[in-house]
């Protein structure tokens, strides 16, 4: 991806730009709004990770302006504070997404491309009512759920987990990100619910002798094979 | 205008200028209607003498002088009958001069016998004679003088006691705001159990003092808490922030570091993390912020996902979480508080409890409290140290060896707080038993 960063603490833009560069981004860094504005004129950009809070004109404002002149790129926003609401302001001057300081480049790339996925189904014209993953099958609509036509007994989390997981099939969720789906909880509980959850679902997905469908990377998070 | 001084002085100022302008009017107002009526009266008794007397017959008009002289009604009234030439012919007063024709003040330098002030008529008696009529102003000698004098008395009196009311207002305000200011620079100085003094007998300066020393009061509860946050803060930061930098030290130490030693320190990094997590959370909290964002919700609905979520949990830690299926239970809240609140609660009773322990969630409404409980039967916390479980980083003894920031309560208790209720700690004999009353409209 092709990513302009807008952040005036110039350690933590480094670290992030070489941290995303090992991830095989494209990135440019921005210290302000207005060099942030230039920027998405000059450029085409596949996405914003801008800073809540910037000297002069402050992340809102930056990406109201860009909204303002028809800038539609997803934009992720950063924040040291984490105030709902902030949270809120910076979602309604036209952000995609809110994270709280410090987030690893992981949790950065596999929100942004959720972000972008999210953009192509829009273009699509809407999320179609079953979804296919592998041998798995998920109906959203009848809250029902197949594996290789075994139909699976979930309960409610273990049906919302598995459906977020089979929306994005093929790339990673961060834990973040499902707690925020799936649980739709604004903060992260001390016990690991996640891991929890996806071992209970592990268990009633795998008939004896069936491969595992979902997929865990260290440090980043889960993925449903496509 | 803006000092108190000012105000007072121009009050007064003003004062005396309305007094001394309404002294002159009245003064002046009265010596008219007199004087009219005394023109009045010398004109009637001029016409008098002249009625049907032959132009020049100054016999007829003295004889007619000396018959008034006599009479009790017109006894006071002063002639004098002159001739062409201004020679005195007669009368019963002596004028020393001559007046013009019409209406003249006569005053003591006129020289007449007996009279202060009055008014004379001169007119034309025919046959060249002028006769002058002449009647006192005064009911008194000396009533002008003596009228100045009742007037300076009258009005200076009630000047001087507005004088007198306004200083003293002066001074009892200024000396109840002298009161205030000195309590204040108490406070800036540092000394925050300064408080303003109370006046005994009531009234508004007392409702006035009240109020500000309850502000006084609520302000140094708020700084003796700050106080209190800060310095555990800093306790409780120091003990992982040590423990971090011991385990690096060590790591510089080495010539090799290997991945797993790495994970050991970032979960650290994490821990504290989430510890300012946690600061940060109850300060959102406790400032009221989130109240904006209240709206319907089923507290049933997120009792019973808190339950799902962490029963796996309980069952790999060994242990049993049970709870609903509730009936549906609308309040007005914030869905993310209060299911956080809810997994603090069963978080803290899972891991407070040894394996084997069955925890219950529970949710009932006695009137318009909403009541929602977490019991266990583990070994429970003494009475006397339930108070410091409900404290900011009071965690007990026997759990510092335990996960967990200390945190966990006291966010559960901001948040009861922020829906209007309270967290209280019981004995559920055996176990602890954790309850939080909520005020919430349906």
């Amino acid at each position: 991806m092709k990513l302009l960063i807008v952040e005036d603490d110039r350690d933590y833009a480094d670290s992030l730009r070489e941290d995303l560069a090992a991830l095989d981004h494209e990135v440019t860094v921005a210290e302000n709004g207005r060099d942030a504005l230039l920027a998405l004129e000059r450029d085409r950009y596949d996405a914003v990770i801008l800073d809540r809070m910037l000297p002069q004109m402050d992340g809102a404002a930056v990406v109201r302006h860009a909204r303002e002149r028809g800038q539609t790129l997803p934009v992720l926003m950063l924040s040291a504070l984490g105030r709902s609401v902030e949270k809120v302001d910076g979602l309604e001057a036209g952000a995609d997404d809110y994270v709280v300081k410090p987030t690893p480049a992981s949790e950065i790339e596999a929100r942004l491309r959720a972000l972008l996925r999210a953009r192509g189904w829009q273009q699509q014209g809407g999320d179609g009512d079953t979804l296919r993953a592998g041998d798995i099958v998920v109906s959203p609509g009848q809250h029902r759920a197949w594996r290789n036509g075994r139909a699976l007994d979930l309960a409610k989390l273990e049906f919302g987990l598995l459906a977020e997981l089979a929306r994005h099939a093929g790339s990673y969720l961060t834990r973040a990100m499902l707690i925020e789906r799936v649980w739709s909880y604004d903060f992260e509980p001390s016990t690991n619910i996640v891991d929890v959850q996806v071992r209970s679902l592990r268990r009633k997905l795998c008939a004896p002798g069936e491969v595992d469908p979902i997929v865990t990377k260290r440090s980043v998070g889960y993925m449903l094979r496509a | 205008m803006s000092s108190l001084r000012a105000l007072t002085l121009f009050f007064l100022a003003a004062f005396a200028a309305a007094a001394v302008l309404a002294g002159y009017l009245t003064y002046a107002a009265s010596r008219a209607a007199v004087v009219s009526a005394v023109d009045r009266r010398i004109g009637e008794v001029g016409d008098a003498m002249l009625s049907a007397v032959a132009p020049g017959d100054s016999r007829t008009i003295l004889r007619r002088i000396d018959a008034f002289s006599r009479r009790r009604d017109t006894g006071d009234i002063g002639f004098e009958l002159e001739d062409a030439r201004g020679r005195r012919v007669g009368g019963n007063v002596v004028l020393e001069r001559t007046l013009p024709l019409g209406f003249t003040t006569l005053r003591r330098r006129d020289g007449i016998v007996g009279l202060s002030a009055g008014r004379a008529q001169s007119r034309d008696a025919g046959g060249g004679l002028r006769l002058i009529t002449i009647a006192e102003t005064e009911p008194i000698d000396g009533y002008r003088a003596t009228r100045v004098r009742l007037y300076l008395i009258g009005f200076g009196t009630l000047l001087a006691v507005v004088l007198a009311g306004t200083a003293s207002f002066g001074w009892i305000v200024r000396r109840r705001i002298g009161e205030v200011r000195a309590t204040a620079a108490a406070i800036i100085d540092g000394d925050l159990t300064r408080r303003v003094p109370v006046p005994a007998r009531g009234g508004a300066f007392a409702d006035q003092a009240v109020a500000f020393n309850r502000a006084l009061d609520r302000i140094a509860a708020l700084v003796e808490q700050l106080r209190g946050v800060s310095s555990d803060v800093a306790h409780d930061l120091r003990t992982p922030l040590a423990r971090l930098r011991a385990r690096l030290a060590r790591l510089a130490e080495r010539p090799t570091v290997s991945g797993e030693e790495l994970e050991a320190v970032l979960a650290a990094c994490d821990e504290l993390l989430a510890l300012f997590a946690a600061i940060l959370r109850i300060a959102e909290v406790s400032a009221g912020e989130r109240r904006a964002g209240f709206r319907p919700i089923d507290l049933a609905g997120l009792a019973e996902q808190a339950c799902e979520t962490l029963a796996a949990a309980a069952t790999e830690r060994g242990q049993r979480l049970s709870g609903g299926p509730f009936t549906p239970f609308m309040v007005r809240g914030d869905p993310q508080l209060l299911s956080q609140a809810l997994l603090n609660l069963i978080e803290n009773a899972l891991y407070h409890t040894p394996a084997g322990t069955s925890v219950t969630v529970t949710l009932e409404r006695e009137g318009a409290t909403t009541v929602l409980g977490v019991r266990d039967d583990g070994p429970g916390i003494p009475a006397a140290a339930r108070a410091l479980a409900l404290r900011r980083f009071g965690q007990l003894e026997t759990s510092r060896h335990r996960p967990g920031h200390g945190l966990g309560l006291p966010l559960v208790e901001a948040v009861a707080r922020l829906h209007g209720g309270t967290l209280t700690l019981a004995d559920a004999a055996p176990g602890l038993a954790v309850v939080m009353a909520l005020r919430m409209e349906a």
